[in-house]
């Protein structure tokens, strides 16, 4: 898995490329951790290009979520493929975490 | 006749600090007795321990009982001459690291070219001034010190690689007698209680699984069931399992909440296992089945494995969007219900058997396995069970899982034998 940041005026993108899993989670802890000691508010995970997460990814997305939420910062999901929406719906994680079609609306939380 | 001084004469001769500093210990190898004493005392007169002896045989055995720091052995000698020394202390695992200096009255590159093709480290001629004799010593020291140096170093890595593997092996031995008591709580296989059939293959993907799965009579008319999927791999996924599995046993249950409704047990676990620092959690499916009626009431955190297979129908997935344990602790959990009759089956299921990879990267996926499913319904269930591992190992190209893969299955058979079963 490779994770390449963005900052941007409204927050910081980590654009995820590869699987979400189990064996990666450090990677994906590393780049959030460091997008949160940089102050970041709005932390997007662009996810066009991940194919598979499983269900640590999934449990890493979450409680990536609820420790943006203690510090008052957000989370969301960007482009996330088919197949890993609906893995991410049968867990009812877009009721947790905002999902977005487009970096634009993500950057300026527009529901899509 | 093996002739020996034992002790150093302690006279330096000018010799350096370095030198003075140790009591080396020299086998002078030499079958010309005044050749051997003039060297021998010379040697001594530098602060050696100096060990003679008059042939290749006799220096083997004083070898091997002294293993002196050096040796300088003369070419031509009776019995065994020099260089055959040197070879036959080379194939002596106890003396082949010896620092040899081959002594000859010549230095002829043809001869020199065969003592070091046949062990010797280097040559001292019999004529070598004083100096060349000390620095010759010297080098010849210095590799041997080397040498033991290295040696044991070697010798405490061998130990300490012995050590880790004892406890590598101590670690598996408890390992496996972990996964063993995991097993033993798995449900049997054969008829939980009467008119049903239970099948199941489990292989956790490391020696401990965290999917783990019931099936448990509640009372005379109800079948509990469930399947829980801890997120992660290794022993902290199999503990926290075990624990929740402790939670769902039936008489913990019926104790804590009066009866085993699906929902209840959910909003139950919901509350006690949140998510771990780490982001750990659970994916959990609870049903329970109405013996008499075949009504199935389930509810499911999260987990979407259980696949109802209708012996006239095709196969349905008895799923709806829920959280996980512990993601939300405000989550509410809806019973769902549907009928069940005699020959139906209902499998229950980790992602891990359908969530590999072919060496393209394509998944084998849900359809898939369903399709495994509806392909043998004829079949007996431990066999359908079997095919449907046999079709995910041969899609992946491997035997072992990446995660932990379990398949269970439960027919209604109405009280008589299931389909090709037994």
């Amino acid at each position: 898995m490779q994770i390449n940041e963005r900052t941007v005026a409204q927050g910081t993108i980590l654009d995820v490329v590869g699987d979400l899993t189990y064996a990666n989670r450090g990677i994906f802890k590393a780049a959030v951790e460091k997008a949160k000691q940089a102050g970041c508010r709005h932390l997007i995970v662009n996810l066009e290009q991940v194919r598979f997460v499983d269900s640590a990814g999934l449990g890493l997305l979450v409680l990536v979520s609820q420790n943006f939420k203690l510090l008052q910062a957000r989370l969301s999901m960007l482009k996330p493929q088919r197949y890993v929406l609906e893995i991410m719906s049968l867990a009812n994680i877009p009721k947790l975490i905002p999902v977005y079609e487009r970096e634009e609306d993500a950057l300026n939380m527009r529901a899509a | 006749m093996i002739l020996h001084s034992t002790q150093p004469i302690g006279q330096t001769g000018g010799l350096s600090a370095e030198t003075q500093a140790s009591a080396s210990t020299i086998l002078l190898v030499e079958d010309d007795l005044v050749t051997r004493a003039g060297m021998a005392a010379r040697l001594r007169r530098l602060g050696y321990r100096v060990l003679e002896a008059e042939n290749g045989l006799v220096a083997l055995d004083v070898a091997r009982r002294e293993r002196p720091d050096l040796y300088i052995v003369d070419w031509m000698m009776p019995e065994m001459d020099g260089p055959t020394f040197c070879e036959s202390a080379r194939r002596d695992p106890l003396l082949k690291s010896s620092q040899i200096l081959l002594m000859t009255a010549h230095d002829r590159p043809a001869q020199i070219a065969e003592g070091l093709a046949r062990g010797a480290d280097d040559f001292l001629s019999k004529s070598a001034s004083k100096q060349e004799i000390v620095a010759r010593v010297l080098a010849g020291l210095r590799a041997s010190r080397l040498v033991r140096e290295l040696e044991t170093t070697g010798n405490d890595l061998a130990s300490s690689l012995l050590l880790l593997q004892e406890r590598q092996e101590e670690t598996e031995a408890d390992l496996q007698s972990a996964a063993a008591f995991v097993r033993s709580l798995l449900p049997p296989q054969g008829s939980p209680v009467h008119g049903t059939s239970l099948a199941w293959e489990y292989q956790p993907s490391l020696t401990l699984g965290g999917d783990l799965f019931g099936v448990m009579a509640v009372d005379a008319d109800h079948l509990g069931l469930y399947i829980l999927d801890a997120s992660g791999h290794g022993v902290a996924a199999a503990l926290r399992s075990a624990s929740l599995m402790t939670f769902l046993r039936v008489e913990n249950v019926i104790q804590l909440l009066g009866s085993y409704n699906p929902q209840k047990v959910l909003l139950e676990a919901n509350r006690r296992f949140p998510l771990s620092d780490e982001g750990e959690y659970f994916t959990l499916w609870v049903g329970q089945l109405h013996l008499p009626t075949g009504r199935l009431s389930y509810a499911s955190a999260g987990h979407s494995g259980a696949l109802l297979s209708s012996a006239q129908n095709s196969s349905q997935w008895l799923r709806c969007a829920s959280s996980p344990l512990g993601f939300d602790l405000s989550a509410t959990f809806a019973n769902e219900h549907i009928s069940l009759k005699p020959g139906d089956r209902l499998f229950l299921l980790s992602d891990g058997i359908y969530e590999v990879s072919s060496s393209s990267g394509e998944l084998w996926g849900r359809e898939r396995f369903q399709a495994v499913i509806d392909g043998e319904k004829q079949a007996s269930l431990s066999t359908t069970i079997a095919t449907c591992f046999s079709k995910a190992r041969s899609w992946q190209q491997a035997s072992h899982f990446s995660d932990d893969a379990a398949v269970v299955g439960l027919e209604l058979t109405d009280g008589r034998e299931g389909r090709g079963n037994g």
